[in-house]
């Protein structure tokens, strides 16, 4: 397993090394160019043409053909070399280290996808066990109903409700931000709720749960819905098969056949979305961070994406890869503890 | 009795809110930095006027010129220099005193290329002074030729020609001083979250989390009007409708650039007070000279008599905008040629008969661009453009509606052959007509429409150096029938950003500049 790990490790530097590569030629192949917007409404030609000198961006990309004494002084040679050294380069705009940004936002964004999966798997797990055990029954229809309204609400229109009703009709919770104002919080984890924990603030974690439950719930509702379908299907299907049968012949309790025999099998599908959907929400929950004033990295890799900063986007993408590569690979690793016969080469 | 058992009570309540009471604002995003010079957002500008002082400053709520770190300035006879005497026994909130050097620090840093405070090989830019200022230092279009500190207490900024604006430029809120002693230790920091922002202004700098919120503490050396609450929060929130959410709610307590449409909802919660800014911004719509149909003057006037633009404005602001035939929003209104009408005639069946002259009988196809992102003076162009495009087509003329994202919009209306029309405005930065004319008429503006004559230029150059209001007007009157008759560019209208804030809030007196500082804002009873 050891190796097997090593190789994925590998794998994984190889695919981040090709993304940067695809990344950089990508965003620079966008029409638009960085000066243009930073300008606004007042860019003209020359202003433009101007900052774009300014900031660099007048040099080749990969290789300086024409100027063979200075080959690597293109725009890629320079930045993989500042990588290489640990520095992510400067936001364009904001002149900000792209590596201090994401060590601020990641535990952001890293706290809000935990509670969101664990508002969609609180939820859609049991909804989708009674959905395929209660077959067409009253429970069944309201949980395909639920599951259908969490993955066709769209997440801005969703979020904005939640922040009405709950906010400002009802005043059961803050409508955004992470903390209240004036609750003052020294980071050591950068996940709130557990800094206050840590900290021996209970009334600091309080207020940052409370903080935590509509954008997560905003956030939580597609995976939930999901879930609850893959579940359903997935024990639906591991119902029917012989195992299951012989289990229930043999007179084992029939609550012990769905939760030891079948449900460990019916989960393989649903670690595998779970996995999947945990790498999404990692990599940038755009609207709900948007519409939450959440300092994620979803909403800050919109405005680099609308602002053309390349650097942020440049390392943004490359972070995101990082992190939906080690998501995955501990999604394949979770395997074999569900299923024995799954073995690593 | 009664009536002083009252008043005294109010002035307990007054004492009580000033000395401990946290004033938030729903800022409409996170600043781009915190260092004067290198911005060119209203975001950052709202915080740091909050950090750092001009040295002209704005009367409340208007353009017109005031004392700030400078008491009086005044000009050679032909405004080719500006001399400013600077107020005495102004500390930097580090305790650094503010002269003559502190201003040449900050100027020579952002003017000269070669300064090595300047930062510029780690990315500084200072983009602002070749938009406001013409360029830098050894530019052949920049305003500034020299910056000289005649004694501890005045400086002059000789220039590269006549410049009457000059002291409403070096007003606006770009141009905030710095502590020098802070940029030099801070180095190429100086501005991000990391750093510690020092200016003269009204509050002090606690801390930034970026995307979350700038917490500000009243300075209690501050040289003017002390700030009457302790503690300032700036929060970021970018979604328009959660400023309202985050108003009702009384999680923050005022906050601007709301959408026209909330004006309602606003009116009817009675925790709310709803707060009209002036108008400083104009919406327009450009016609292009390379397009051989529009380059016709009749035309393009028949296009500007068939778009029923109050009705637009109306229907889509609310009540929150006014059109006219100007460039100019209203507070400029003394610029304005009393010769041209006060707004376009609407009048569809003119106009169908102007276009069937001009050979046009049955119409003709013509592509509308319509921006993807939303500003205060076209808060929802497509819509608006939806609009344009039915009154157009009343006579006869078919508007295919395109857009495309705003950074390749932004460049393509200047790329040939550009665009037929499209949908574009202005906010100004400070109060001169010249912002406005410059901005899109003119050697320095976008080459969009094609459309640059040399009387045009030249009462631009006029308009720039004339030095009394009444020589301005005169100039500027001038360059609005100029344009008024070409009809290149159609004004929509000039909207009013609506702001709000809860009912305790008092004191707010929002600038048409689009920030100023919140010294004089108190709370009452705030719980």
């Amino acid at each position: 397993m050891g190796i097997y790990v090593l190789r994925r490790l590998w794998r994984t530097l190889l695919v981040l090394i090709g993304i940067s590569v695809v990344v950089f030629a990508f965003v620079r192949s966008l029409p638009g160019d960085p000066a243009t917007v930073i300008l606004g409404e007042r860019a003209n030609p020359v202003s433009a043409a101007r900052l774009t000198e300014q900031l660099g961006l007048n040099k080749p990309w990969f290789i300086n053909i024409k100027d063979p004494a200075h080959l690597f002084d293109a725009q890629y040679p320079r930045y993989i070399w500042k990588v290489v050294h640990g520095d992510l380069d400067k936001g364009q705009k904001s002149q900000i280290p792209v590596t201090d940004e994401l060590r601020a936002r990641f535990p952001a964004t890293f706290e809000l996808a935990l509670a969101a999966m664990f508002f969609a798997l609180l939820i859609g797990l049991p909804a989708g066990i009674i959905a395929a055990l209660r077959r067409n029954s009253v429970w069944d229809s309201l949980a395909t109903t639920v599951s259908l309204v969490g993955v066709s609400m769209p997440v801005f229109w969703l979020g904005l409700l939640l922040s009405y009703f709950f906010a400002v009709v009802l005043h059961w919770f803050p409508p955004s931000a992470r903390l209240s104002t004036g609750v003052d919080l020294q980071p050591l984890t950068g996940l709130y709720v557990l800094d206050g924990l840590l900290r021996g603030r209970l009334d600091v974690a309080w207020d940052a749960l409370r903080h935590l439950v509509l954008p997560a719930i905003a956030l939580g509702s597609i995976p939930m819905a999901i879930t609850a379908r893959i579940t359903r299907s997935s024990l639906l299907e591991v119902l029917g098969q012989d195992y299951v049968r012989t289990a229930k012949a043999k007179g084992v309790a029939p609550r012990l056949v769905t939760l030891k025999h079948a449900l460990r099998n019916a989960l393989l599908p649903v670690v595998t979305v779970v996995g999947l959907q945990a790498g999404l929400l990692l990599g940038g929950a755009v609207l709900t961070e948007t519409i939450f004033s959440w300092p994620g990295l979803g909403s800050w890799l919109y405005d680099a994406i609308s602002s053309r900063d390349y650097p942020v986007i440049q390392g943004g993408v490359i972070f995101a890869a990082l992190v939906v590569s080690v998501v995955n690979l501990l999604v394949d690793l979770s395997y074999a503890f569900l299923d024995p016969r799954i073995q690593y080469r | 009795m009664k009536k002083y058992i009252l008043t005294a009570l109010l002035g307990a309540a007054l004492a009580g809110s000033a000395s401990a009471a946290t004033l938030v604002y729903g800022n409409n995003g996170d600043p781009v930095s915190l260092e004067p010079g290198n911005i060119t957002d209203g975001i950052s500008i709202t915080v740091q006027r909050q950090i750092y002082d001009t040295l002209v400053d704005f009367k409340d709520g208007t353009t017109d010129p005031v004392p700030g770190l400078a008491v009086s300035w005044k000009s050679n006879p032909d405004a080719t220099s500006w001399t400013f005497n600077l107020r005495k026994g102004v500390k930097f909130q580090d305790g650094t005193p503010f002269n003559a050097d502190a201003v040449v620090f900050n100027w020579k840093r952002w003017w000269d290329p070669k300064d090595p405070t300047g930062y510029r090989d780690q990315g500084r830019t200072y983009e602002i002074m070749g938009d406001l200022l013409g360029g830098f230092k050894g530019d052949k279009t920049a305003v500034i030729k020299d910056i000289v500190k005649v004694d501890d207490n005045t400086v002059r900024f000789d220039l590269t020609g006549g410049n009457s604006d000059f002291p409403v430029v070096i007003g606006s809120g770009y141009f905030g001083l710095a502590s020098p002693t802070a940029v030099k230790e801070q180095g190429a920091k100086y501005g991000t979250p990391a750093s510690t922002p020092v200016g003269t202004g009204p509050f002090t700098f606690v801390s930034w989390k970026t995307g979350d919120n700038i917490t500000l503490k009243a300075n209690p050396n501050y040289w003017g009007a002390k700030a009457r609450v302790d503690t300032l929060v700036v929060r970021s929130i970018k979604d328009a409708s959660q400023r309202l959410n985050e108003l009702k709610a009384g999680t923050i307590d005022f906050a601007s650039d709301l959408t026209p449409d909330s004006l309602a909802a606003v009116k009817a919660d009675k925790t709310l007070t709803a707060v009209m800014k002036p108008s400083f911004n104009v919406g327009f719509v450009s016609m292009n000279n390379k397009n051989p149909i529009l380059a016709k003057q009749a035309v393009r006037t028949a296009i500007s008599m068939a778009i029923n633009k109050k009705a637009i404005a109306d229907a889509f602001w609310g009540g929150l905008a006014v059109s006219n035939a100007s460039f100019l929003p209203p507070v400029m209104a003394w610029a304005n040629n009393s010769a041209v009408p006060g707004d376009y005639k609407y009048d569809p069946a003119a106009a169908k008969k102007m276009l069937a002259d001009a050979g046009y009988a049955n119409g003709f196809s013509v592509d509308l661009w319509y921006m993807p992102v939303s500003r205060p003076y076209f808060p929802t162009p497509k819509p608006i453009a939806e609009a344009i495009a039915a009154d157009l087509s009343a006579i006869g003329i078919k508007v295919n509606l395109k857009t495309e994202d705003w950074a390749k919009y932004l460049q393509d209306r200047n790329k040939e052959p550009g665009f037929d029309m499209y949908m574009i405005g202005w906010t100004g930065d400070y109060g001169s007509p010249d912002n406005f004319y410059g901005a899109y008429y003119g050697a320095n503006a976008s080459d969009d429409i094609n459309y640059n004559p040399p009387a045009l230029q030249t009462l631009l150059e006029q308009g720039r150096a004339a030095l009394t209001r009444d020589a301005k007007a005169k100039v500027y009157g001038q360059l609005h029938k100029l344009t008024y008759d070409a009809a290149y560019r159609i004004p929509m209208v000039h909207s009013q950003p609506l702001a709000a804030a809860r009912t305790y809030v008092k004191n707010w007196v929002p600038s048409p500049l689009g920030s100023e500082a919140w010294n004089k804002v108190i709370l009452i009873g705030k719980k």
